[in-house]
């Protein structure tokens, strides 16, 4: 039973940092849109728990030249797998 | 709403994060909330981040022609959402302390509110 | 399984409506039911039909309403939300005396009761702001 959060928003809105604050084990993490901007800087994710997946959406990095730039941790995804990756958690929380 | 959906329950966790009036968020939470409580679902209200300023003592919208949320919030019992939370390291990090909060808050902290989700069917956070 | 979808963002403000759009049509390509759509708050512009758009942009509003048409989508307008803001089908605006309609009839004009009921009955309810 484990939950997948989309993290929408840039990340000087410290969405993630809150996030992690009541994420459990097992989660996973999507980062979308302006939330992409994690995705460059091992660094910004070092504090997610290892037992966490770390996604990104493709098309938005894309669209932002950021595509390149991801750290190892994170595992590229487009919206087709974004729909998969609902189905695999039994709920979806949304940062934005 | 179907009569079938009024003998389903469910349990649904609303995430307030966002301050009072100078945007939306906090009310559109409430009205979700209340909603879902008229419904009779099973509902926890978590006041989390900036949605800790939501409950502080002493609101008065009429000095900026707005409602109270505050005086809303005071309700919540009434309409039918018992399990308010308010979560701990969020007073903490601005300075609010449990005398300055409306009451009825539980104060929580984040390994419960993880709990919380996890045994939630929806989650709405913002 | 059946999904619906929460959008509380205004189109052009935010990328939130678009990428709700883009989610929505891959849920209903990969066969999966959408139970309705649910356009809150900002979100009830994307219902509005009385828009122009520069010929090189996309038309949000419009695109929603293919895919609500195409697809026969319960698609919801908060009542609420879409008074305050304007985005009126004929009954709404014939019972304030407005005239106008500004909503597109593919979109229905109701209450939060709608959501709920899209909390219970959906596997999967996703919000996009």
């Amino acid at each position: 039973m484990s939950c997948l959060h989309t993290i929408s928003k840039s990340p000087d809105t410290q969405l993630l940092e809150s996030c992690l604050k009541i994420i459990a084990d097992g989660d996973a993490i999507l980062f979308t849109e302006d939330g992409t901007y994690y995705t460059n800087s091992a660094r910004k994710l070092e504090a997610i728990d290892k037992t966490c997946k770390i996604y990104g959406l493709r098309e938005d990095m894309l669209a932002r030249a950021i595509l390149t730039k991801a750290a190892d941790s994170v595992e590229l995804i487009d919206t087709a797998r974004f729909v998969k990756l609902c189905c695999d958690h039994d709920k979806i929380v949304s940062w934005f | 709403m179907t009569e079938n959906s009024k003998s389903q329950k469910s349990r649904i966790t609303f995430i307030s994060r966002a301050a009072p009036y100078g945007q939306n968020k906090a009310n559109l939470c409430l009205d979700m909330a209340l909603a879902s409580a008229v419904f009779e679902q099973d509902v926890n209200y978590i006041f989390f981040g900036d949605g800790v300023y939501q409950i502080l003592k002493g609101q008065d919208g009429s000095a900026i022609e707005s409602k109270t949320l505050g005086n809303a919030l005071e309700t919540l019992e009434l309409y039918g959402i018992e399990k308010t939370y308010a979560d701990r390291q969020s007073l903490e990090e601005r300075d609010i302390s449990e005398s300055e909060l409306l009451s009825g808050m539980q104060i929580v902290n984040g390994e419960s509110i993880a709990q919380m989700i996890e045994s939630s069917d929806t989650v709405f956070n913002l | 399984m059946k999904f619906s979808i929460v959008i509380y963002a205004a189109p052009y403000s935010f990328e939130a409506a678009s990428s709700a759009l883009r989610f929505a049509r891959s849920v209903i390509d990969q066969g999966h039911e959408l139970y309705r759509l649910f356009f809150f708050g900002d979100g009830v512009h994307n219902a509005s039909q009385l828009t122009v758009v520069a010929q090189d942009e996309n038309n949000l509003q419009q695109q929603w309403n293919d895919l609500i048409e195409e697809h026969s989508i319960d698609s919801v307008i908060c009542v609420s939300s879409a008074l305050r803001r304007g985005v009126l089908n004929q009954t709404e605006a014939d019972r304030h005396d407005l005239g106008t309609a500004s909503a597109y009839i593919s979109s229905e004009v109701a209450g939060l009761g709608q959501l709920v009921d899209a909390a219970i009955h959906s596997d999967r309810l996703v919000n996009f702001g």
